[in-house]
């Protein structure tokens, strides 16, 4: 590119082609004996040598400071998840060494296996129920905290603590804020008398709507910062105009505030989606002891429990095959529905 | 006039109202943690409940470092998530730099690429990586733990670093190196320093993620003594009557570290999360 840019700048040069085909010569420039090519050339060129010299011995330095990223992400996680589709067709205790080939028996088994079944649908129900609160509070919230008040910084800073601190803690909270004799939450509807006995929060009937208040209180912060930091960046003379126009509150944010916050929308729902569709820690932790975990055995859970409590780690990989291809699946057609805002996001 | 004084007033009261319900929510779990964390074992089962501790204690803590492996544990997540940290740091950093700095073919393919392997959840990677773990045979160790970690935080990291790097302009390195300097003295004394903003946020993402994480810990260790944190805690629940104000001062003690990290690093914050710096 350097070249054609000298050249075409009025620089006295030979374009290295011309060059090369003087030389008759096939070879790398760097090769060329320096006793040989001397005579024959300008300066200039010479310096267009040792720049190519340079370039390569440039190739080389990012390949080598490339290399340990790349090693480890090609080694121990795209290696991984090519290796479970392998898996997916073995037969395998999950501790010891012995395997059995099978070809496609773990996909069939799971296709007439109801709870194969009923893992996906509570995963849908919980990754839907969850997204669709997440994404309303999440952008009411940012709408809230990109208006001034006093002490705004502070809200800001404390609405985003549940995201923060580790799953594990989130869930314990939670666990004994529903305690359904000690817990504050049955205290408050009984003193307020909207219940007469207390509720089982985690309970059979329940623990699918713990879950899902548990999950949208700890992620919501995420959709929350997210648009905050995009509404931050639209221009105040956008809302002025409305304004003046007579744009009622409701009608600048159907007309000012969405176009403008499409674009992360899309970003927040679809990055959203596919790590609810694949939360593991939250729904095992919620169901874990609480001895309705069946009720919330969502299809990570489920591949969880095929590896280690039944040992049978090719089935579980064929659960984690799966639940790739959805996400794949569904990703794509997420892309073909609003190619606009992909473009825009 | 009345009138518009009248609209305006609500509506600020309504935004007030708003804020103030959107803080409580997020704190009131927090303070009711603490509150239980502090109260004796009387009073954390007491109807009606006590807000305020009406005879405040550390007696939970103490029975915490004392009588459960809580300090093992501790100092376990300690190690794991600083080793984390550094290599995930160096190795980020080189190929950060790699990318923004020098031009080679495939460039932005293995950038693509990288950022592809961002949409992997940890459920779909951590069943082939514990038996592949299991075949190399390092298993139950903080090595494997370690990798996990390193390779899981990678894609955003070097994400991250990336779009820092860009921010700095090329001819600060240029003008180090007319000067003297060879490339790796021009990386330490002028890239790196400017870069401080991007390091401090990466590295202490890496750390929350590391020090927050229970599938790799739960699913790539097996033995106590090398358990980290939130394993160990939810450990604590395998007794036959949950003693919650000891599983609240345990909570008390995973979150302070976390959420004093936070608040370092919520300046960068916003920066890092333009660049989607935060998986969960």
């Amino acid at each position: 590119m350097s070249i054609v840019h000298r050249y075409k700048t009025g620089f006295p040069t030979l374009p290295l082609r011309v060059y090369h085909e003087h030389m008759n010569m096939n070879r790398p420039y760097h090769s060329i004996p320096k006793s040989l090519a001397k005579p024959l050339v300008s300066s200039e060129v010479q310096h267009q040598i040792s720049k190519s010299k340079l370039k390569r011995r440039q190739q080389l330095a990012g390949y080598l400071t490339i290399a340990p990223a790349l090693v480890l992400i090609l080694g121990l996680t795209l290696y991984p998840v090519a290796y479970s589709i392998w898996l997916s067709l073995l037969e395998k205790h999950s501790f010891f060494p012995q395997e059995r080939f099978i070809g496609l028996e773990n996909y069939f088994y799971l296709w007439k296996d109801p709870e194969f079944w009923s893992s996906l649908w509570l995963g849908v129900v919980y990754s839907v129920w969850t997204i669709f609160f997440q994404v309303i509070l999440g952008v009411a919230a940012a709408l809230i905290l990109n208006e001034t008040f006093v002490g705004r910084g502070l809200v800001r800073g404390i609405v985003l603590f549940p995201y923060m601190i580790p799953t594990i803690v989130a869930v314990i909270l939670w666990k004994w804020l529903l305690n359904d004799t000690y817990g504050v939450v049955n205290y408050w509807l009984f003193a307020l008398g909207i219940v007469r006995e207390p509720i089982c929060w985690l309970g059979a009937d329940h623990i699918m709507l713990s879950l899902i208040v548990t999950s949208i209180w700890q992620f919501f912060p995420f959709v929350l910062l997210s648009i905050l930091a995009r509404l931050q960046t639209i221009p105040p003379e956008l809302y002025e105009a409305a304004k003046v126009d007579g744009a009622s509150a409701f009608h600048r944010f159907i007309h000012v505030t969405l176009p403008q916050i499409r674009g992360i929308l899309f970003v927040v729902i679809l990055l959203r989606s596919i790590w609810m569709f694949t939360k593991f820690d939250t729904v095992w932790l919620m169901g874990e002891g609480a001895g309705a975990g069946r009720f919330i055995r969502t299809l990570p859970v489920y591949a969880y429990m095929r590896t280690l409590t039944y040992y049978q780690a090719g089935l579980g990989a064929a659960l984690a095959v799966i639940m790739f291809a959805i996400l794949v699946v569904c990703t794509v057609i997420y892309f073909g529905l609003f190619r606009e805002e992909a473009d825009i996001g | 006039m009345n009138r518009w004084r009248f609209k305006r007033l609500s509506t600020r009261g309504l935004l007030y109202g708003a804020a103030i319900l959107l803080a409580l929510q997020a704190a009131f779990p927090f303070f009711w943690m603490v509150s239980t964390s502090l109260k004796p074992p009387v009073e954390v089962f007491a109807q009606p409940p006590s807000f305020i501790p009406h005879h405040p204690t550390w007696e939970n803590f103490w029975r915490l470092f004392t009588s459960t492996g809580f300090l093992t544990y501790f100092r376990n997540s300690v190690i794991v998530s600083g080793l984390a940290v550094l290599l995930t740091m160096i190795v980020s950093a080189a190929g950060a730099y790699s990318l923004t700095r020098y031009e080679y073919m495939g460039r932005e393919k293995i950038a693509g690429l990288i950022l592809c392997t961002y949409m992997f959840a940890p459920i779909m990677v951590v069943i082939p990586f514990f038996i592949l773990v299991k075949k190399i045979g390092i298993e139950n160790t903080h090595f494997a733990l370690v990798l996990a970690f390193t390779s899981f935080c990678l894609p955003f990291t070097l994400w991250l670093m990336r779009a820092f790097f860009k921010t700095i302009p090329v001819q600060l390195e240029e003008a180090a190196l007319v000067d003297g300097a060879d490339r790796v003295r021009a990386v330490i004394y002028v890239v790196l320093p400017l870069a401080l903003p991007g390091i401090i946020a990466t590295s202490i993402f890496t750390f929350i993620l590391a020090w927050n994480d229970y599938i790799f810990t739960r699913i790539l260790i097996t033995s106590d003594e090398l358990k980290t944190l939130p394993v160990g805690v939810q450990d604590l629940f395998h007794s036959a009557l949950i003693d919650w104000g000891l599983i609240m001062a345990a909570g008390m003690m995973i979150t302070i570290p976390a959420l004093l990290f936070f608040v370092t690093v919520q300046r960068y914050l916003i920066r890092g999360w333009g660049a989607g710096a935060v998986k969960g």
